[in-house]
């Protein structure tokens, strides 16, 4: 096959005002028709601007300084603007990260979608609408004809991404770069969009640049990897031989970071040291040298070149991972379920829990919590509807344990958070919370309370007072509740920077000094310095790359040890929630649907939605096979305005029956290992059994296909 | 950006409260036989209708408008704050009726109510601070308000709430100084604005009252003669004027993207 | 949509009545016989009466008179408002044809040659008060090179006065700098943001040009503030124009307002005020509702 793209020694630079950063270092990579090249790498990696340079979009002040992009023999980085703009959205479409803010909001989808063929091929309005209405069936959007007169504030995420690929593939373009096509959104839809992409592939013949910091997005749907590191590339080999046997430290580091790959027998995710190298200046030696387990002196003096021992799969190392002494356990395709579903041998039980204090019931008792949205409408603003956040929710959390909560954006789980913590007042039921109930508090006993329920954001910096120094952040609630003398906060600071491993001359710096990372530690350390028996973390982990995010999952995991501190950890990723709780709780649309003890959730999901979010979890595996199991679910969740009568779950459930849209199931005791379900049709422990190790053996899909 | 409008302003300063220090020049006594002169030897910038000294004129008529400026503008600032910050922080109907007022309050002219109040009061230059003042704060407590909305949401602004703290701490220890940002561009925004305002005033008659001087009323002067086609009477004022309000505004913009680009964090 | 409006009417009729009693609390301070010449006999009676009054007399047309036996107040307003309507309407055009595409091309090439201009002719005519301005444009072209009248067109009849452009052009012109410039900033501010999303990037993406980009994508996006402005700073302009009024002795609202302050002429000042709060009050109504046009996220969301 005739290379379609070949970048040769690409440099490219972004002069700031103070200094230059070498954005893209010499990279070279080439891509046939139809192929599925896949860029991973963590954020500043490089990666985003290596795609950029192929379009020549690159931000102020960003210029290729040297190499050669060609695209079929045409070398890009020579053309002159003007036939750039002809091959931009012709010859190669893109599609951006985030659909809410790629959408011009007063624009019709309609006008978005038909703009390359008015600008490349001339077409009049009308056929140029015509075209969009062709294009938007191809990406299987419903009444396309009535979305492309829309505009996208009245389109679901899903289907705004969907018309952000019509856009891109309007021309039928030979090549496609997605840059983080799906990372704006919900697994579940997450997956929808990766198949939808691959059958775009198989159909249009286009070849395809894959730009993501997920591993699991990688895998299965891409013919070869480029891994990114400090603006070059650092292993560059098919799908399948990367995965196999991964040969750069930093490849096989990712892999370690990634929970769904955590290994029987290891208590914590292999996080990488320290942080991304500086791209401003150039180091003499291995830019990874630095992070590297494995590297000697050798390796900071000198640069490795990118080749290999063997052709097809190149590295640059000097000290390559080999099957002898690497540690890499991303060997073999392990299927999700199956890896959810294994035994996990670090029981995480902290003393409290282990007997001796807690004959006195659990820490945290939930019961009925419901909370409405009033929605307004008309002259005198009257309540016209409500959107039904949180509807009818019970669970309890030991002291010591971890319950995690997972559901798609949108089904309330951060409303409880917000409830528990004092945010929101609950319109019923009642939180009882170390034998008193919150609900019923005083503000002013209720203020007291608040030593004991502590919160982390998503976004650590916003939780961060910019003003503010981080001594003043981290004593602030010591001096709210009056907390010993003030001669002893420096100390409780000091010291709760170390627990939460950062310097103590942080305390005198700003929260945007620090990396996301750090400032993440910054929020654990405030929610932490009271010595609070629960944390509400809600999303703690979301924002972060996989080698950061491990290293604040084992130390929240550290300090639960330490503590015997109980976590309510919020996520909207499985895997991460695997390796944090004890007990899971699925939320659809304000009701919780299933809860139980965590390894029985994963084994032997009850409800047809658990096994959904199961399924839709990216699978990390070069096997394209093993890559398409599962059914996942379909569609995107209805408005909560209006849930759907009877089983809110009903109308996107592969199992329902009349009687669910009648009848609202309760939560019933599902088995003997503790799982409750609220289904009127279970799913039998026999057809959800974990399938056994070898993908391809599994059956398609089970029940849910 | 920045530097060179802190520049101008320093520039300008020295120029009107110590240039006359080093520059004598009499500005109480009327020359007739120095009338009009253009600019040239002995009068660098000319002389005026009553044959004094322009440079020096300039030089003392900017210290009024200086000072009533500065003092309107910081003035104007802290009670459109102090009305927004209680708008916002109230809420509901108090918000909505206090909101209503500056609605109505920005509905007619600034000058137009300056020249009310001006013909009730003799202006001199307190009262001139206080009027300005009384007709500026209004855009000030609309931003203050609007700030203070959206600080309270902020998420380092609701972990007060989940740290068991009250709503006086929130207001002090968070909204307030994060506010300091945006109420620092908006004195300098104001304060160039009450510059304005002044020599509008004074231009009109009805702001400081002869014998004192200031940039506006050179220019009302001026005026009076203007097909006489004495240039230098209108533009060596005017240039003054321009150059202060211009430090201001750039002050103000300079302020305001250093702000954005430290709440970015990145 | 409609609920929205009406509310956002109900408002504009809150602030409306607003302005009459914040004019009429500040005649209140006004010397006695200033005030009787308004509210008549009723002089001695109490504040709310003498207001209800008033207004009563507002809504049947009657603003009273300018002087004793003479003129009434409304057939002042009468023969001076459409001057000013054309003063005001001519130059917030030239405005707004100028300021939008030199707002945009600031925030497209800052960094350029006629960027770099454009932003410094902005601050410069956002900080000369309009008297100066003004003034300066009399010395030069008017008195200097005697190209257009020294003083506004003095005609009785309107359409003299629109036709004759040698003495309408320089208040016209001084008036549009200033507002030039007050919009130029906003726009600018406006581009840029809507050129920093990720909407334009896409667009780049597909090919469009920097023409198209700008045309199609940041023009429309940066308009919906610049309409909001628009809408607010009616009274600046109405301001300006009261300034420029006197300057060129050109009769119109502003300038009788100016006129009735050096006389202390309470019911004319009265009068004329209420009519320019009404005009902000409905000005911003409107800007309002064309924001919501502009929109599709109002449009939709209120309907």
């Amino acid at each position: 096959m005739a290379d379609l793209l070949t970048i040769t020694d690409l440099h490219t630079e972004i002069r700031l005002s103070g200094a230059t950063v070498r954005a893209v270092n010499g990279i070279s990579l080439s891509l046939a028709e139809g192929e599925c090249l896949g860029l991973v790498g963590e954020s500043g990696c490089g990666k985003t601007m290596t795609a950029r340079s192929i379009l020549r979009l690159l931000p102020p002040g960003g210029m290729i300084t040297s190499g050669a992009i060609e695209l079929d023999g045409t070398d890009l980085v020579q053309l002159p603007e003007e036939l750039m703009q002809q091959i931009r959205g012709s010859d190669i479409g893109t599609i951006f990260q985030d659909p809410s803010t790629a959408l011009n909001p007063t624009m019709t989808v309609g006008t978005q979608i038909a703009e390359s063929v008015v600008v490349h091929k001339g077409a009049d309005k009308q056929a140029a609408l015509a075209r969009a209405i062709d294009v938007l069936r191809l990406v299987r959007m419903p009444e396309p004809e009535r979305v492309v007169g829309q505009y996208p504030h009245e389109l679901s995420g899903g289907m705004r991404q969907r018309s952000l690929i019509a856009a891109a593939i309007a021309c039928e373009p030979r090549l496609l770069i997605a840059d983080e096509p799906t990372t704006a959104l919900d697994v579940t839809i997450q997956r929808e969009i990766l198949e939808l992409l691959d059958e775009l592939r198989r159909d249009l013949g286009m070849a395809v640049i894959l730009v993501t910091h997920d591993l699991g997005v990688i895998g299965g749907r891409t013919d070869k990897v480029a891994v990114m590191y400090g603006g070059r590339i650092v292993e560059y080999a098919a799908t399948r031989s990367v995965f196999a046997t991964p040969r750069h430290p930093y490849t096989e580091a990712l892999f370690d970071a990634l929970p769904e790959l955590a290994v029987k027998g290891s208590r914590a995710l292999y996080s990488i040291p320290g942080r991304p190298p500086d791209m401003r200046t150039e180091s003499a030696g291995c830019s990874f040298a630095a992070r590297c387990r494995y590297a000697q002196d050798w390796c900071s003096a000198h640069a490795p070149e990118l080749d290999g021992d063997h052709p097809g799969h190149s590295y640059a190392c000097f000290f390559p991972v080999s099957s002898v002494f690497g540690g890499g356990q991303a060997a073999a395709a392990i299927p999700v379920s199956a890896w959810l579903s294994g035994h996990d041998p670090s029981p995480r039980r902290s003393p409290a829990a282990d007997g001796n204090g807690s004959s006195s019931g659990p820490l945290l008792r939930v019961t009925g919590l419901v909370k409405d949205y009033p929605v307004t409408a008309g002259l005198l603003r009257r309540k016209v509807a409500a959107v039904s956040a949180v509807a009818d929710v019970s669970f309890e959390l030991a002291a010591g344990e971890t319950l995690g909560l997972v559901g798609e954006s949108g089904c309330g789980k951060t409303t409880v958070a917000r409830l528990l913590v004092g945010l929101e007042q609950a319109d019923a039921g009642s939180i009882d919370f170390a034998g008193t109930d919150l609900t019923q508090l005083s503000t002013r006993q209720r203020r007291a309370q608040a030593t004991g329920i502590q919160l982390m954001f998503q976004d650590a910096f916003a939780s961060l007072d910019p003003m503010m120094r981080v001594r003043s952040i981290l004593r602030e609630p010591l001096l709210i509740q009056k907390a010993g003398r003030r001669r002893s906060h420096r100390r409780q600071v000091n010291r709760i920077l170390d627990e939460v491993g950062l310097p103590a001359d942080a305390a005198d710096r700003f929260a945007r000094e620090f990396s996301g990372g750090q400032r993440q530690r910054l929020a654990l350390a405030r929610a932490l310095i009271q010595r609070p028996a629960l944390i509400v973390a809600d999303e703690p982990v979301s924002a972060l790359d996989v080698s950061v995010q491990a290293q604040i999952l084992n130390l929240m995991r550290k300090l639960q040890r330490q503590y015997g501190l109980s976590y309510l950890f919020i996520s909207h990723d499985l895997s991460v929630i695997r390796y944090m709780a004890d007990s899971i709780g699925v939320m659809y649309l304000g009701k919780l649907v299933e809860v139980g003890p965590a390894e029985a959730i994963c084994a032997a999901p009850g409800h047809p939605y658990t096994r959904g979010l199961i399924d839709a979890v990216p699978v990390v595996t070069a096997d394209p096979e093993a890559a398409q199991f599962g059914g996942g679910l379909s569609g995107e969740p209805p408005a909560a305005t209006d849930p759907p009568s009877g089983c809110r779950f009903h109308p996107r459930c592969p199992l329902a029956q009349e009687i669910c849209a009648r009848q609202e199931p309760q939560l019933q005791p599902h088995s003997a290992a503790g799982q409750f379900v609220a289904c009127h049709f279970p799913l039998e422990e026999a057809v959800s059994s974990p399938p056994p190790a070898g993908a391809a053996d599994l059956p398609a899909a089970p029940s849910l296909s | 950006m920045g530097s060179a409008a802190v520049a101008i302003l320093v520039a300008m300063f020295a120029f009107c409260f110590l240039g006359p220090l080093v520059y004598h020049t009499d500005q109480v006594h009327v020359f007739f036989k120095f009338a009009n002169l253009s600019p040239g030897a002995g009068h660098p910038l000319g002389t005026d209708a009553d044959g004094d000294d322009e440079l020096g004129r300039v030089m003392v008529g900017g210290q009024a408008s200086l000072e009533v400026g500065i003092a309107a503008g910081l003035l104007a600032a802290f009670l459109g704050s102090l009305w927004g910050a209680a708008s916002g922080y109230f809420g509901g109907v108090t918000d909505a009726v206090m909101m209503r007022i500056v609605d109505a309050g920005i509905a007619i002219p600034t000058i137009v109510v300056l020249l009310l109040i001006v013909t009730i009061y003799r202006p001199t230059e307190p009262v001139l601070v206080l009027v300005i003042a009384a007709t500026s704060w209004l855009s000030t407590a609309r931003l203050v308000r609007a700030e203070a909305l959206a600080l309270r949401t902020r998420e380092y602004v609701q972990m007060v709430r989940v740290m068991g703290g009250a709503s006086p701490r929130a207001v002090l220890r968070h909204i307030a100084p994060n506010a300091l940002g945006t109420i620092a561009v908006n004195v300098s925004f104001q304060i160039g604005n009450a510059i304005l305002i002044l020599a509008t005033l004074s231009y009109l008659g009805l702001g400081v009252q002869f014998p004192a001087v200031d940039w506006g009323n050179m220019i009302f002067s001026a005026v009076q003669t203007i097909s006489s086609g004495y240039w230098w009477q209108i533009v060596s004022p005017g240039v003054a004027i321009m150059l202060v309000v211009v430090a201001f505004t750039m002050l103000g913009d300079a302020l305001r993207d250093g702000l954005k680009s430290k709440s970015r964090g990145r | 949509m409609t609920a929205f409006l009406a509310r956002r009417m109900l408002q504009a009729i809150a602030v409306v009545i607003l302005v009459t009693l914040i004019v009429f609390t500040l005649l209140e301070l006004a010397p006695g016989p200033d005030r009787a010449a308004v509210v008549g006999t009723a002089a001695h009676s109490q504040f709310l009466v003498q207001y209800l009054s008033w207004l009563g007399q507002v809504l049947h047309g009657n603003l009273g008179v300018v002087s004793a036996g003479g003129e009434s107040v409304a057939a002042l307003l009468a023969t001076s408002l459409p001057r000013t309507l054309i003063l005001v309407g001519f130059s917030t055009l030239i405005a707004l044809a100028v300021a939008i595409p030199a707002g945009i091309f600031q925030a497209a090439r800052p960094s350029s040659v006629t960027g770099h201009g454009l932003r410094v002719l902005t601050y410069v005519f956002y900080s000369m008060p309009a008297f100066v301005l003004g003034s300066v444009l009399i010395l030069f072209l008017g008195v200097g090179a005697r190209w257009f009248g020294a003083e506004g067109p003095q005609y009785a009849g309107l359409g003299q006065v629109i036709t004759d452009w040698r003495d309408l052009t320089l208040p016209v012109l001084t008036l549009a700098l200033g507002t030039i410039a007050i919009f130029a900033r906003y726009m600018r501010s406006a581009a840029a943001d809507s050129l920093d999303e990720e909407y334009v990037e896409a667009a780049r993406a597909r090919g469009a040009d920097e023409r198209r980009v700008l045309l199609r994508h940041v023009l429309r996006n940066s308009l919906v503030p610049v309409v909001t402005l628009l809408g607010l700073s009616i009274p600046q302009i109405l301001g300006g124009a009261l300034v420029v009024e006197s300057l060129f002795n050109f009769p119109g609202v502003g300038f009788q307002i100016w006129q009735a302050a050096q006389n202390h002429n309470v019911p004319v000042i009265l009068g004329f005020t209420l009519v320019f709060g009404v005009g902000a009050a409905i000005g911003s109504l409107l800007a309002d509702i064309a924001y919501a046009l502009l929109d599709p996220r109002v449009r939709y969301a209120r309907a």
